[in-house]
């Protein structure tokens, strides 16, 4: 094999690394999108039998959207393995204790059982917050874009927009704002 | 099922030597008709080589042909090709289409096939003539100096007006025609 | 070996002798209990003296020299004319063997021709034309075409496939690459000898040259340091400097790290090449560069 074929190959197999911003992201549509990119199903080469998963950083998973009030209603289940073993925890009680714990088993249960789910699972990291260790960082060379815009909130604005913001009427002087 | 030919040998349809290149050179080099002079077996072998052995050999000169006659044994053909393959054909009571049948199929082979299961029904060497696919391919250059997180690019691309700016807009449209009714 | 092929053959016999003996004096007309036995021990002896060695083609009994001479030529296609094809074939070696017989022997042996003269004659015609070939190539590329095409190995293959292994005449067996190399330039000087030079030209052009078919030439040609080749390649040109630039890096710093990176002069794009480490990728975008400056225009 000639030098250009070799770097050739390696170039057409090369692992990129994505990262994806969970922040008011739905995370069960998220884990659809990010499974194609940990499988490498976004790859023209992709083969179920060659490896050619990406790596993909989500940050910000504590700030995930649940849609409707599926933070009081979506149990996780869990059993030790012994009788009476069974518990159930709502996904409010979930992310208090672990707030990638979500997004994770989102990612997991949407791809299929196989003896590849594991491997596949390691390529993904992920973080509660924005801050990543700088080495793994440095691999980043794409961004995944988010599914849904992220809305402003009031505090986000400025002083100055608030004061433009055209009104219906002004309240009296004596109206007290609380 | 028998799943016996997950055991064979296999591998990609090939070409021995870049043939047909240059020029198309026939593959089979010399083959051996074994048969019997008296035995019922080999009464379609005996035909063949009565009536058309001497159209095959002329049609084919670069094929060497050899007979073999034995006694009491049942008709064979043996080919052998030019990559060092031999084939064994059992001709037992063949007719002479089949005979003449088996015989075209071995001089219009490259080598000896049997045994061996192709993975596909064609190969090439050069998969893509634009050249293969690379991640970077349609990576657009602008994001080569961009930085990780970032913003910017991790917007969706479809963004709908929220209320806010629909608010806003109508507010801005009536301001106009309000001044333009003024003046 | 042989000796040792008769004597098992022998014994094989003798005890099959005895055991039909014991069979037609046995009064009882039992299971013959004497089959499997002998048979496993016949078979068990012939594992033991393994397989039979490889014996020339020509030593069967289905075999005609003529005949295989002429299918040869027919083959390919070509009119030799059949004595000269004949001294192709017929190696030194050969002829010396056959010298020893008949001294051996007693008898007068009809005068032999060797193809050593033919060997010299075909060397110089493939290998003129080749070079005529790949005039148009730089004189580096071209030399290494002309050493891979004409390399024994190359030859051999070319001549194996073309069906001479069986039909040489050679003392040694099996027949060795470089005899066969030999014999194919001994071929290419008879057909020059039966017809003419430009027939043994497209001989040459549709069975040696045609194995370039599907190779790049960095598989056949590699130049040891190329981005100092590219530099001198590039004054010759008047360009006098480029620039190599980092396009794309995945996975920085893990040891599956990719870098692609274009030379560039004057904004403009020399060649493009990957590696798993920014000096490799250099090198291999200098290649690029290389393949790019001498076959497009």
């Amino acid at each position: 094999m000639s030098a250009l074929k070799r770097v050739q190959q390696w170039a057409t197999f090369a692992r990129i690394w994505h990262v994806y911003d969970a922040a008011w992201q739905n995370p069960f549509h998220s884990a659809k999108l990010l499974k194609k990119y940990l499988m490498g199903l976004h790859k023209p080469i992709y083969h179920p039998l060659n490896d050619c998963g990406d790596h993909v950083i989500v940050i910000n998973t504590g700030d995930i959207a649940l849609p409707e009030d599926e933070w009081k209603k979506r149990a996780y289940f869990h059993h030790t393995g012994y009788p009476g073993g069974a518990s159930w925890t709502v996904a409010w009680e979930l992310h208090d204790k672990d707030p990638t714990m979500i997004l994770k088993k989102a990612v997991y249960s949407s791809m299929d059982g196989n003896l590849q789910r594991r491997y596949t699972m390691e390529r993904l990291h992920l973080f509660p917050d924005g801050k990543v260790p700088a080495d793994l960082m440095k691999n980043v060379s794409n961004q995944i874009q988010q599914i849904r815009p992220v809305p402003k909130r009031l505090d986000h604005y400025s002083e100055q927009e608030r004061k433009e913001f055209p009104k219906l009427i002004d309240y009296p002087k004596d109206y007290i704002l609380r | 099922m028998s799943n016996s030919h997950i055991f064979l040998k296999s591998g990609f349809i090939r070409t021995p030597s870049q043939n047909g290149v240059g020029r198309y050179v026939c593959q089979l080099q010399r083959v051996v008709l074994k048969f019997c002079k008296n035995n019922g077996s080999s009464r379609g072998m005996r035909e063949f080589v009565e009536s058309e052995l001497i159209n095959f050999a002329k049609n084919n000169p670069g094929v060497v042909v050899y007979l073999k006659p034995r006694r009491h044994r049942a008709p064979v053909i043996s080919a052998e090709f030019l990559n060092g393959d031999k084939q064994w054909v059992s001709c037992h009571n063949y007719s002479k289409q089949d005979i003449s049948k088996w015989l075209n199929l071995l001089r219009t082979q490259s080598g000896n096939t049997t045994g061996f299961r192709l993975r596909k029904l064609q190969h090439t060497d050069h998969p893509s003539i634009q050249g293969p696919w690379t991640p970077y391919t349609f990576k657009d250059p602008a994001e080569n100096l961009a930085e990780y997180p970032n913003t910017e690019l991790s917007k969706p691309k479809i963004q709908l007006k929220t209320a806010t700016d629909e608010l806003l807009e109508i507010f801005n449209s009536v301001q106009i025609s309000d001044k333009k009714g003024v003046e | 070996m042989s000796l040792y092929r008769q004597t098992l053959a022998l014994t094989s016999r003798l005890l099959l002798k005895q055991a039909l003996k014991t069979r037609i004096t046995g009064e009882t007309r039992n299971i013959k209990r004497w089959v499997a036995p002998t048979l496993n021990e016949l078979y068990t002896r012939r594992l033991k003296v393994g397989p039979e060695p490889p014996q020339p083609r020509s030593t069967f009994l289905e075999w005609n020299y003529e005949a295989e001479v002429f299918a040869f030529g027919k083959r390919l296609g070509e009119d030799f004319d059949k004595n000269i094809l004949k001294q192709a074939l017929t190696h030194r070696s050969f002829v010396i063997a056959e010298e020893e017989k008949a001294k051996q022997k007693g008898v007068q042996l009809e005068e032999l021709a060797s193809n050593r003269s033919l060997i010299k004659e075909g060397d110089k015609i493939v290998s003129d034309f080749l070079k005529e070939e790949f005039k148009e190539h730089p004189d580096d590329v071209a030399e290494a075409l002309h050493d891979y095409l004409t390399s024994v190995d190359m030859l051999a293959h070319v001549a194996s496939h073309m069906g001479l292994r069986d039909i040489i005449l050679t003392s040694e067996f099996p027949v060795e690459n470089s005899t066969l190399a030999d014999t194919f330039k001994a071929v290419v000087a008879a057909l020059k000898q039966s017809q003419d030079v430009a027939r043994a030209q497209i001989f040459v052009k549709d069975f040696l040259i045609s194995q370039l078919n599907g190779k790049e030439i960095f598989d056949i040609w590699n130049p040891e340091k190329p981005l100092e080749y590219l530099t001198n390649l590039l004054k010759q040109r008047g360009i006098n400097e480029f620039e190599p630039r980092l396009c794309n890096q995945s996975a920085a710093n893990t040891i599956l790290a990719n870098y692609q990176v274009g030379l560039y002069n004057n904004k403009k794009l020399l060649g493009i090449g990957w590696g798993e480490s920014i000096q490799i990728a250099k090198e291999t975008a200098a290649l690029d560069a290389i393949q790019r400056l001498h076959y497009q225009k």
